[in-house]
């Protein structure tokens, strides 16, 4: 164990000395790449210069679930990057993916060390960014309780979204190409988490709730913090279960993974 | 022009050929027309007009970015930039054929593929879930059509001049993207112009962003009509006379400075 994360430490290590070998034009990259992401959310700003509000919701509040989705996302695309689909397809078509397998070190952790994407450090300071705006436009009433819990939901998160890529990871095995489809519960996931989500007609909802639970990542855990009510029927408790189904589900996907490993037959090429 | 036409035909039938990954595109555009219409919907709540922006108007618009993205493919484009990296140039440079028509023609047929296989079965879904605004008459479908024709010239230059860019730099692929980053935020993509305050919308729409959608969409919901129509057409002219202008001197400066790696 101790072993592998020294491993670990190396593969990132190198990865990110290569990435910032012209710092000058990474840090250009980094900002160029926040202002250009943050563009949505300023397009959505302008839009609620006519509205006022969404859903009940007004722009600060809504910057709060924008924020924390972007920044997690970002931690997520960077850490995970190594199971980003787009990268990992190619991968497996390629062939490539055997060269690992042959190495006498554990497989998830090699994917896992094989891209570090330190250019989402742009992504990262714009949900950031967002989440100021929103601290700066709506008065909290902080509690240690709400204090405590924003770690907690950025961290499960950022396991909520890890568990898609590692299972858009491993359809790849059988499907031998990288389906665009995924990036519906990825990318549409951490848009419709940037809304407060019972604005969503109920078959959204539903797809959003019992299969790919998002709801319990941003918008459930936010009516806490805000002091919102929660415009759709459900029990009391769910501003709380982020971190519960954050850790289910990333064991599952990791399980989904595991068996998709064994099963793996290379495309020969 | 018979080397034009046959590269415009392969392109078209390769593109026709990815039949999974076009009905993934289609469904998965489809759910973000969804998810963007639903968000329309929460803001108007009651209001049916806004800033001469009917909900109505509104849906179809979220609509019809889904159903265009694949056919102007605007955001995401760096095929010419990774021939050059990996050397391929050099062949196509060869090739009996003008450089940028060969590079057009290509785009034309795969433009069109997608059209036909992706950007009018998502719209024709589309509109069973929403009730959403079509042209009245034959004028305003021709002169849609056009626009949207127009659209995908404005859209082809404008990523040829930023996929220029490897002739000079072995890193394009960061200017790209911040390139179509903006491309994703003047064209209206996100959120209707409309919605914009007033100075902010008439400046996109005067950028080849806010040309290559936003004229198309507000043509079709029937938004400008009769001298705001034809403005709309010249703007996305003048775009098309001075983006294909710009390609040809990059290009031609561009060709005494390639360097081409062996593949």
């Amino acid at each position: 164990m101790q072993n592998n994360l020294k491993l670990l430490r190396k593969f990132l290590g190198i990865q990110i000395r290569a990435q910032l070998q012209y710092p000058v034009s990474f840090v250009m990259e980094v900002i160029s790449n926040a202002i250009i992401l943050g563009f949505f959310f300023i397009a959505f700003a302008l839009t609620m210069t006519q509205f006022g509000e969404i859903g009940g919701w007004t722009l600060g509040e809504v910057a709060f679930l924008w924020g924390i989705a972007e920044f997690s996302f970002g931690m997520m695309d960077m850490i995970f990057s190594g199971f980003d689909y787009d990268f990992f397809g190619p991968m497996v078509i390629k062939g490539t993916f055997d060269q690992l397998l042959l190495r006498p070190v554990n497989i998830t952790l090699q994917v896992l060390g094989s891209r570090f994407v330190l250019r989402r450090l742009g992504k990262i300071l714009e949900g950031l960014i967002i989440f100021i705006v929103g601290l700066w436009l709506v008065d909290v009433e902080w509690t240690i309780g709400k204090i405590t819990y924003i770690p907690i939901i950025i961290l499960s998160q950022i396991l909520f979204f890890g568990s898609l890529f590692i299972i858009g990871a491993t359809t790849t095995f059988w499907t031998k190409e990288r389906l665009e489809i995924l990036n519906i519960f990825t990318y549409g996931g951490s848009e419709i988490m940037s809304y407060p989500m019972h604005i969503f007609p109920r078959a959204i909802r539903l797809l959003f709730t019992f299969v790919v639970p998002a709801i319990f990542l941003s918008y459930f855990p936010m009516t806490y913090i805000l002091n919102k009510p929660i415009q759709l029927n459900a029990p009391s408790i769910v501003p709380f279960l982020a971190p519960m189904i954050a850790l289910i589900l990333f064991y599952l996907s990791l399980k989904f993974w595991q068996f998709g490993i064994k099963n793996y037959q290379s495309t020969g090429s | 022009m018979n080397a034009f036409l046959a590269t415009i035909k392969t392109s078209f039938r390769r593109q026709l050929t990815y039949r999974a990954a076009n009905l993934s595109g289609l469904f998965t555009n489809l759910m973000f027309g969804f998810f963007r219409a639903a968000v329309l919907i929460a803001l108007y709540q009651e209001q049916t007009v806004v800033n001469g922006l009917s909900i109505r108007g509104a849906i179809t618009y979220a609509g019809l970015t889904q159903a265009v993205i694949g056919f102007l493919s605007f955001f995401h484009w760096y095929e010419l930039m990774h021939t050059v990296y990996d050397g391929r140039v050099g062949s196509d440079l060869l090739k009996p054929i003008n450089y940028f028509h060969y590079w057009f023609g290509i785009d034309i047929g795969r433009a069109f593929g997608s059209l036909i296989i992706r950007g009018i079965p998502l719209f024709l879904v589309f509109s069973l879930f929403y009730d959403i605004i079509l042209p009245g008459s034959i004028l305003q479908w021709a002169s849609f059509g056009m626009s949207l024709v127009f659209a995908m010239i404005i859209s082809f230059s404008w990523r040829f001049l930023v996929n220029l860019a490897s002739f000079w730099t072995p890193n394009a692929i960061g200017i790209g993207r911040f390139a179509f980053g903006l491309s994703w935020t003047f064209s209206g993509f996100y959120f209707p112009l409309a919605l914009f305050p007033d100075w902010f919308a008439e400046f996109c729409r005067l950028t080849p962003f806010g040309a290559s959608i936003y004229i198309p969409i507000q043509i079709f919901i029937g938004n400008i009509q009769g001298n705001a129509l034809l403005e709309g057409l010249l703007i996305q002219l003048i775009w098309i006379f001075i983006l294909i202008a710009l390609d040809r001197i990059i290009l031609s400066l561009g060709m005494r400075k390639l360097v081409i790696q062996g593949g």
